[in-house]
């Protein structure tokens, strides 16, 4: 029952679990025990699903936290969505696209029959107000539509965007939910206003939201899919406290835990009752290095480091064997992914030889801050202490408030830190501009690492449209970057979700998406 | 009548105060209500938009006008993790803890006025020693350790009590709340006892309980009738004089048992650098605690006069 | 939540009939009490001498295990001895609760027989700020200090003190008002000594008890205090051991391990036991009016 009340952005360092942050995070395929039909889906009943912490607003343009991000892309849905696998897009609100010759201009088919929780029939000015908002929609996701000229809306079931330049990220930009569709003007409200009570053309529509108790949404009547959702209803209830999911769980009062402790995973895999699933998911987690913070300039420090983490052990402590030691910046379920980096694997004696190297061959002392509450980064700090000693590396471990440590994190004021990263768009775009591109905002993740290279394929790989020549700027970009051990990369762990047994058809993509209209519940 | 006028007056610095204490204090606190709301995402650019937006880039002290411009306009100003106002936010949350205050204090009552009977009614014998020592043991109780233990007890084990949350309607509340009010109850039970029962002997060696004794009035009734309507003004006073400690204890016993409650919202809007929301909860705590130490000064003050001389 | 409120107790107790003075050892409560302090500081004291296990070392493959003649209390999630870091903990809390207590006590203690003492402005002052830091709940303040200072034992001390010293102060200037109408100190104000030497000769050591007989009951909130913390991570720094992490960690087991929260606990309630018995029963023997 730790507080965990850190906002799930927070992620950076922050609560690991909660964590899945800040982007619409998410991950797929079925895991070990993904709810197996059970005959016909019924339709009918009222489902509550316990999450780590409440919402915090609806504006789908403005909001990264993932416990708001879930609930409303039950309400609000993109032109297309990512599939199940997250390594691609199919179509959702919009049925074809079409592409000019010079790649910069794409109209795309509405979808027929679609109509708003109100009844009002979906039209191109809804698309195009909607898509104008998040280009609008500062500080928060507009950076995902910038090369977007403009959008126009020719015939009512017609849309047109014009691009500044070909862009290759721009299906799986239009899947974000930050570009999901509202209504034209917001029906005639403020967005302020607007959002207190959303409209929009998913499977579910408003309720109520009882701020930091619960928060429900109700059938739409209109939606679009025959016979869907299944559900009367889905209730989102606020309980930080990891016991108490678990028991909401097994009394029957909540349908889903969002987030078992990873030390109750193999318990509740054998209880009775209850399906454990454990979704593959694009969660990456990593050791970031400050290269303005002394030695770790020096790439030799850097890759001693790297390779004196015992990966396997990580996982086994921390997540319980639930993951998977990481060998990429990017996880296997993106696209353009490269099984065939090896990365910085354990080797002590190569970290020792890197060391000799290095411009501190004696070791140094060093710290890493850690937020406080959260035991599974204690944990990996408490571990890489053991394992750089024998490097002559004195690692102390700074406990402070997670939000202060993210704070820390993105003023640079570190030595290290413990950090991860979740995708929100079918395409490593986001993360390689986010992560080694000096110029993406945050400085590569916060470390100041800047290899000329890496840049420009990086960029190179958003400009061309041709899937093999991306693969082949990709892959320098992750072989690249492992062998400069800018950060160390971690460990790779699914999304762990408990249900009851009569929960069918709960799919989480990698990327974290749910379709609530797929799920039912049987007597 | 000028006793009372002269407390109040007093409040105006003491209302100053609190609000500097309040706004500085929260300001100190280091961290960034950027992070929280952008994670990861939290460019130097973002993070100087919404410190814009926020009016945070402002010096401090203007903020701090700005924020007592509003408060006297009753404006608690806008949350900075839901976009809402403050004050509705934190109005929603109110009943809760009231709920839980209200229900402890009654509970701590039910348990107090019969042990300190007990005690009274044969003055330094066993059952005194014992009655005044057992409950001690609750003074000493970590109360979160307390909640756990007794949520494993009757909501685990037994199915007896929810193991969170506040319930729905008023019968509802009475169940869900039982335990959560309980573990505050038996921290408030000792003080409560003691001061019931000193006050208890006080008025059984008043002289017309003793008259009424010799006239032969049973023992009960004159319990009832005589000795506790008479004892029960001081321990009143004890609880509002403990309030302070009262509500602390709320905050951790809604944290516990997720009451949605402003104990609740203030640690996690603490955690999310909620400065505006922190503002408003620990303003309303403050407000509590001032307005009910002052009905205890009065009604104490009413009790016994020698007090209005020394202040 | 130990919701002593000493001075305002005591106003009403001071209310009722005196009694007799009594004798520590022919009361029962206080000689238990101390028996149990006593076995208490004995048991933290020697502590290393009593387990020979390092309370921080982790031995995962030996972990969670249940009681046995090796491991009293069995073994947490990281294969360390519970017994030991009970030991150690206790030790840890003891240490920081009793000295967290001091400052607290020395500040209110001087403001609270400047206050009583002098009266007017200087009054005034005191007892507003008194009034503004009592204005907020204790745990709301001490919680959100400790996030102002960072997690760690300076900004428990800070806090404790910036917090605690307000109740001292109120006792002490209210006995202090008393105290100054009697005879003695009239005499020794007449006959012309300094008023420092009049408060410290005079009026200190006949009022101080009352704040001696808070102080115990200060220093079990104040352990609670620390516990409390613990439960919100902002307590002592793991890998240190503390009763209230140990608490707080071990209820992810409670199911299945119920001694490692379980016994944290009760030493703590142990541990309040002893000192809200021995406050009790000295009350008791020095205050003058006390049933």
């Amino acid at each position: 029952m730790r507080v965990r009340i850190t906002s799930a952005k927070a992620l950076i360092a922050a609560s690991a679990l909660v964590v899945l942050a800040a982007c619409g995070s998410g991950g797929s395929s079925s895991s070990s025990g993904s709810a197996a039909p059970a005959g016909a889906p019924i339709r009918g009943g009222n489902l509550v699903f316990d999450a780590l912490q409440d919402a915090q607003s609806m504006n789908n343009t403005t909001v990264f936290d993932n416990n708001s991000i879930w609930i409303f892309e039950q309400i609000f849905q993109p032109l297309y969505t990512v599939t199940n696998n997250g390594k691609g897009v199919e179509p959702w609100l919009a049925t074809s696209y079409t592409m000019s010759p010079d790649k910069k201009s794409y109209t795309f088919k509405l979808r027929p029959g679609v109509k708003f929780s109100n009844g009002k029939p979906m039209t191109s000015a809804d698309v195009k107000f909607s898509i104008d908002q998040d280009r609008k929609a500062k500080g928060g996701w507009d950076f995902l539509d910038l090369a977007i000229a403009s959008v126009d809306d020719p015939s009512p079931g017609t849309v047109v965007i014009h691009l500044k330049y070909p862009w290759a990220p721009l299906l799986a930009d239009l899947s974000i939910f930050a570009n999901g569709i509202v209504p034209n003007n917001y029906d005639g409200q403020t967005e302020a206003q607007f959002y207190t009570h959303p409209i929009g053309t998913g499977p579910f529509m408003w309720d109520y939201w009882h701020k930091g108790q619960a928060l429900k949404l109700v059938r739409n009547p209109y939606y679009w899919q025959r016979g869907k959702p299944y559900l009367n209803s889905v209730t989102w209830e606020d309980v930080p406290s990891d016991n108490t999911r678990e028991l909401n769980l097994k009394g029957g009062q909540a349908q889903i835990d969002q987030t078992p402790a990873w030390s109750t995973v193999d318990s509740l895999k054998t209880t009775p009752g209850v399906t454990m699933s454990l979704f593959p998911s694009t969660q990456t987690n990593y050791l970031a290095f400050n290269e303005h913070r002394k030695p770790f300039g020096d790439v030799h420090v850097r890759r001693a480091i790297s390779f004196a983490i015992n990966r396997a052990a990580l996982v086994k402590a921390v997540l319980f064997g639930n993951g998977k030691p990481a060998n990429s910046l990017l996880p296997p379920q993106v696209p353009f992914y490269q099984a065939a980096t090896q990365g910085l694997q354990f080797d002590l004696t190569a970290a020792k030889a890197e060391m000799a190297k290095s411009s501190v061959p004696h070791g140094f002392s060093t710290e890493i801050i850690v937020p406080s509450g959260n035991s599974d980064y204690i944990t990996i700090a408490t571990i890489l202490q053991a394992e750089l000693k024998p490097l002559g590396i004195k690692l102390n471990i700074s406990e402070l408030d997670p939000n202060t440590v993210n704070n820390d994190e993105q003023h640079f004021k570190y030595d290290m830190v413990l950090t991860l990263w979740t995708m929100d768009i079918p395409d490593p775009d986001e993360l390689t501009y986010f992560a080694v591109d000096p110029q993406g905002g945050a400085s590569s993740f916060f470390t100041f690492y800047n290899n000329p290279t890496v840049v420009k394929d990086t960029v190179a790989a958003e400009k061309t449209t041709d899937p093999a020549a991306r693969q082949s700027f990709y892959n320098v970009v992750q072989a690249d970057a492992a062998a400069d051990a800018f950060m160390a990369f971690l460990y790779y762990s699914p999304y762990p979700y408990a249900s009851t047994s009569n929960v069918h058809g709960f799919f989480v993509t990698p990327l974290g998406n749910m379709h609530m209209e797929d799920v039912w519940l049987s007597k | 009548m000028t006793f009372v006028f002269q407390r109040l007056l007093m409040l105006i610095p003491v209302a100053i105060g609190v609000t500097i204490v309040v706004f500085f204090m929260i300001h100190l606190i280091p961290g960034d209500p950027a992070s929280t709301i952008l994670g990861i995402h939290a460019t130097p650019k973002a993070v100087a938009f919404l410190h814009h937006e926020w009016g945070l880039d402002r010096p401090l002290v203007s903020q701090y006008w700005l924020f007592m411009d509003r408060l006297v306009h009753g404006n608690l100003g806008q949350s900075l993790y839901y976009s809402a106002p403050a004050a509705s936010i934190i109005a929603t949350r109110i009943p809760a803890t009231l709920w839980l205050l209200v229900y402890a204090v009654i509970l701590a009552i039910a348990i107090s006025v019969p042990l300190a009977m007990i005690a009274a009614s044969r003055k330094d014998g066993v059952r005194d020693h014992v009655v005044r020592a057992v409950p001690l043991v609750g003074l000493g109780m970590p109360p979160f350790w307390l909640a756990i233990l007794l949520i494993y007890a009757f909501a685990i084990t037994v199915h007896w009590f929810p193991t969170s949350g506040y319930g729905a309607g008023f019968f509802g509340h009475l169940h869900s709340m039982f335990l959560p009010a309980l573990v505050v109850a038996i921290a408030l039970a000792p003080v409560v006892i003691r001061a019931l029962r000193a006050s208890m002997l006080n008025v059984l060696g008043a002289e017309y309980i003793t008259t009424a004794k010799s006239k032969g009035v049973p023992a009960p009734r004159l319990f009832l009738r005589h000795v506790l309507r008479n004892a029960v003004i001081p321990a009143v006073t004890v609880l509002g004089i403990n309030i302070g400690f009262l509500i602390g204890g709320t905050v951790i016993i809604e944290n516990v048992f997720a009451i949605p409650g402003i104990g609740q919202l203030m640690i996690s809007s603490i955690f999310q650098r909620d400065f505006p929301v922190v503002q408003g909860v620990t303003l309303v705590f403050g407000v509590l605690v001032v307005m009910v130490n002052l009905l205890a000064d009065l009604s104490y003050a009413a009790l016994d006069p020698r007090v209005r001389f020394d202040r | 939540m130990s919701a002593i409120s000493a001075d305002g107790l005591m106003a009403v107790e001071r209310q009722v009939a005196p009694r007799s003075v009594r004798r520590w050892y022919r009361q029962p409560a206080l000689a238990f009490g101390v028996v149990l302090l006593g076995l208490i500081v004995i048991a933290a004291v020697l502590g290393p001498l009593l387990s020979p296990y390092n309370p921080i070392t982790q031995n995962l493959g030996q972990t969670l295990l249940g009681p046995s003649a090796h491991h009293l209390v069995g073994t947490d999630q990281l294969g360390r001895d519970t017994f030991t870091r009970l030991l150690y903990g206790l030790r840890n809390d003891l240490r920081i609760a009793f000295l967290a207590v001091v400052s607290p006590f020395c500040i209110g203690v001087v403001l609270g027989s400047i206050s009583g003492y002098f009266g007017g402005w200087v009054d005034a002052v005191i007892m507003r700020l008194v009034d503004i830091v009592v204005a907020f709940p204790f745990y709301v303040l001490v919680i959100a200090l400790v996030f102002v200072l960072g997690p760690g034992q300076r900004s428990i001390y800070i806090a404790i003190t910036l917090v605690g010293w307000v109740s001292y102060a109120r006792i002490i200037r209210s006995e202090i008002l008393v105290a100054k109408r009697q005879d003695y100190v009239l005499a020794a104000q007449s006959g012309g000594l300094s008023a420092v030497r009049i408060m410290a000769r005079h009026l200190l050591p006949n009022v101080v008890s009352q704040a001696i007989i808070y102080g115990m009951s200060d220093i079990v909130q104040d352990i609670l205090a620390i516990v409390a913390l613990g439960y919100f991570g902002l307590g002592i720094p793991p890998p240190t051991p503390d009763l209230g992490s140990m608490i707080n960690d071990g209820q992810n087991f409670m199911t299945t391990h119920w001694q490692l929260t379980t016994f944290p606990g009760l030493v703590v309630v142990l541990v309040g036991l002893s000192l809200s018995l021995i406050g009790d029963g000295l009350a008791d023997i020095i205050r003058p009016g006390q049933a």
